[in-house]
């Protein structure tokens, strides 16, 4: 069982400021989002409602088509882990484990299983964590949690990169072994691409986009080739990226690439790729552009 | 926290609640058995260059009070981000934290009971008197009786100090800041009514004991059932500043 997520037009105010603003959104049960967003967009907003950290200003999200405040049933199926975890620093790594026995569906054999596995000391403070650790700590609270609906806000940020692929895997292994709902919150779009079904982008405290992840690829297209040729395809295009290396050049334009484009592009020896998601969030999210 | 294997739902407030009397009682268990037996070894070394006319335990009962305080308010201001974040909802968290308010004030108040009914034995054995700090003069606490009877109101002292505790300590998480100066209203009501249960010297800050002019003369029973209405008073208060408290957003 998984949980989805609708939250109906969801404000959240800090003082005079909207973090949110008459947010709608709707998450299916059992896919792997992305949730996307500059700094300050309201991503963490977003979770902390879903996940009953706050309470909207106005509005109403729903869990499984239940109101999530203060509902016992649902909250204890949902993690939601924030960078470096909310944890008591005083506590050693095992106690903090045994906490998310609260839950009633906390794996602590899989937990400590993780924790060996990721070279966690059992023993150590909290506080006596690199922030490496810290973020392994909070990520194996969050797989271990079993929940229905599972969101990390960006809590592989304190990992190296080998320890990011590990978490990566061991996520998607739990996916496939669990279906259940991800949430993955990140600045590392490129990195988590390949995991993700459907994203979710926020921009100044609104959704600004919600698609699958195919839609997105097709919203824009990569041109390689010689770089004379590319130059010439991309001229009417709107060019998010370029890249050059010797005489080959590769632009990654805002458009999809239609039937007469692709003609001419194979004519003059151009491949075209997917755009990347990366390149496309920037775009998007522009300061400068107006409408989505 | 303390190892509750996995939780039943309609249940796991009370489990908390236990868990973390027991959790709380284990890490203070040096604190507390040095205070135990500071409370008899003392009198006895002191005994060597003065007369004992006063009850140490009256002493280690006080300093009970505060530390009690700083229990309920320091275990509430870490258990609120760590509980909602590990699917608790506040209600269940509100409850589970009462829970173990009364049983940390019963179990520190029965020891404290039995503390004082140990001195009175051993203080008679040792041809002592067990007395206590009045306004001007020391006042002998008095009969067994008396002294059970002296005893017997810790528990109620120490649930309040811990529901004081317990708001000072939501409202300091909830208003980073400034939710602490909600200690100027609490204090002193506490603080007065518990110096008036006895007319002993204040063990605390004097000036806290603002309204003892208005309640000195209620007499010990008015007084506890003051102190009985301000403890509800109070659970109240930290019930609802928690029921909505959001969690704070963390800091890179």
């Amino acid at each position: 069982m998984s949980f989805a997520v609708t939250l109906r037009d969801v404000t959240l105010k800090y003082r005079d400021t909207d973090a949110l603003a008459d947010v709608n959104l709707d998450l299916e049960a059992g896919k792997i989002y992305g949730l996307l967003g500059r700094n300050g967009a309201g991503k963490t907003s977003l979770l902390s409602l879903i996940a009953a950290f706050r309470k909207p200003t106005a509005g109403e999200v729903f869990v499984d088509g239940e109101p999530v405040w203060e509902n016992a049933p649902i909250v204890s199926r949902i993690a939601l882990i924030r960078e470096g975890g909310d944890f008591d620093d005083t506590e050693t790594v095992k106690s903090t484990i045994e906490t998310g026995q609260i839950r009633p569906a906390f794996d602590t054999e899989y937990a400590l299983h993780l924790a060996d596995r990721f070279e966690l000391p059992l023993k150590k403070r909290i506080r006596e964590l690199s922030r490496g650790k810290r973020s392994i700590l909070a990520a194996i609270c969050g797989l271990a949690a079993r929940a229905e609906l599972t969101m990390f806000d960006e809590v592989h940020l304190g990992m190296d990169a080998p320890t990011r692929d590990a978490f990566y895997k061991e996520l998607l292994a739990e996916y496939m072994d669990r279906p259940h709902t991800v949430v993955l919150s990140t600045h590392l779009i490129d990195e988590v691409a390949n995991y993700l079904e459907s994203v979710v982008i926020v921009d100044r405290g609104r959704i600004l986009r919600h698609e699958e992840v195919e839609v997105f690829q097709n919203m824009g297209a990569t041109l390689t080739g010689p770089a004379a040729a590319v130059d010439e395809l991309a001229a009417s295009h709107d060019v998010l990226a370029e890249q050059q290396l010797g005489g080959t050049k590769s632009i990654t334009v805002a458009a999809a690439v239609d039937p007469g484009t692709r003609e001419r592009a194979a004519a003059a020896g151009i491949e075209i790729g997917p755009v990347g998601l990366q390149d496309l969030f920037i775009h998007l999210t522009e300061p400068n552009r107006k409408g989505a | 926290m303390a190892a509750f294997p996995n939780a039943q739902l309609p249940t796991r407030k009370y489990g908390l609640g236990f868990a973390l009397s027991g959790e709380a009682l284990k890490y203070f268990k040096y604190w507390i058995l040095a205070a135990v037996l500071l409370s008899f070894l003392g009198p006895l070394v002191l005994s060597r260059s003065s007369d004992i006319d006063l009850s140490t335990w009256f002493y280690t009962a006080n300093v009970a009070k505060w530390f009690t305080a700083f229990i309920g308010g320091g275990f509430i201001a870490s258990l609120v981000p760590t509980m909602i974040a590990a699917g608790l909802t506040r209600r269940e968290l509100s409850v589970a934290h009462g829970v173990f308010g009364l049983l940390w004030s019963a179990a520190i108040g029965v020891l404290v009971i039995a503390g004082l009914l140990v001195e009175r034995a051993y203080y008679d054995a040792m041809g002592w008197a067990q007395g206590v700090q009045g306004d001007d003069s020391v006042i002998a606490i008095g009969s067994w009786g008396e002294t059970a009877a002296f005893a017997s109101v810790y528990p109620l002292m120490y649930l309040v100090y811990f529901a004081a505790g317990v708001v000072v300590g939501a409202a300091s998480y909830r208003w980073e800041g400034t939710g602490w100066l909600i200690l100027v209203p609490i204090l002193p009501v506490v603080f007065s009514l518990d110096n008036a249960v006895y007319n002993t010297e204040p063990f605390g800050p004097a000036w806290a004991g603002v309204f003892g002019r208005f309640i000195d003369e209620w007499g010990t029973g008015l007084v506890l059932i003051g102190i009985a209405v301000v403890t509800l008073v109070l659970v109240v208060a930290a019930h609802r500043i928690i029921i909505d408290i959001p969690l704070r957003s963390k800091k890179a």
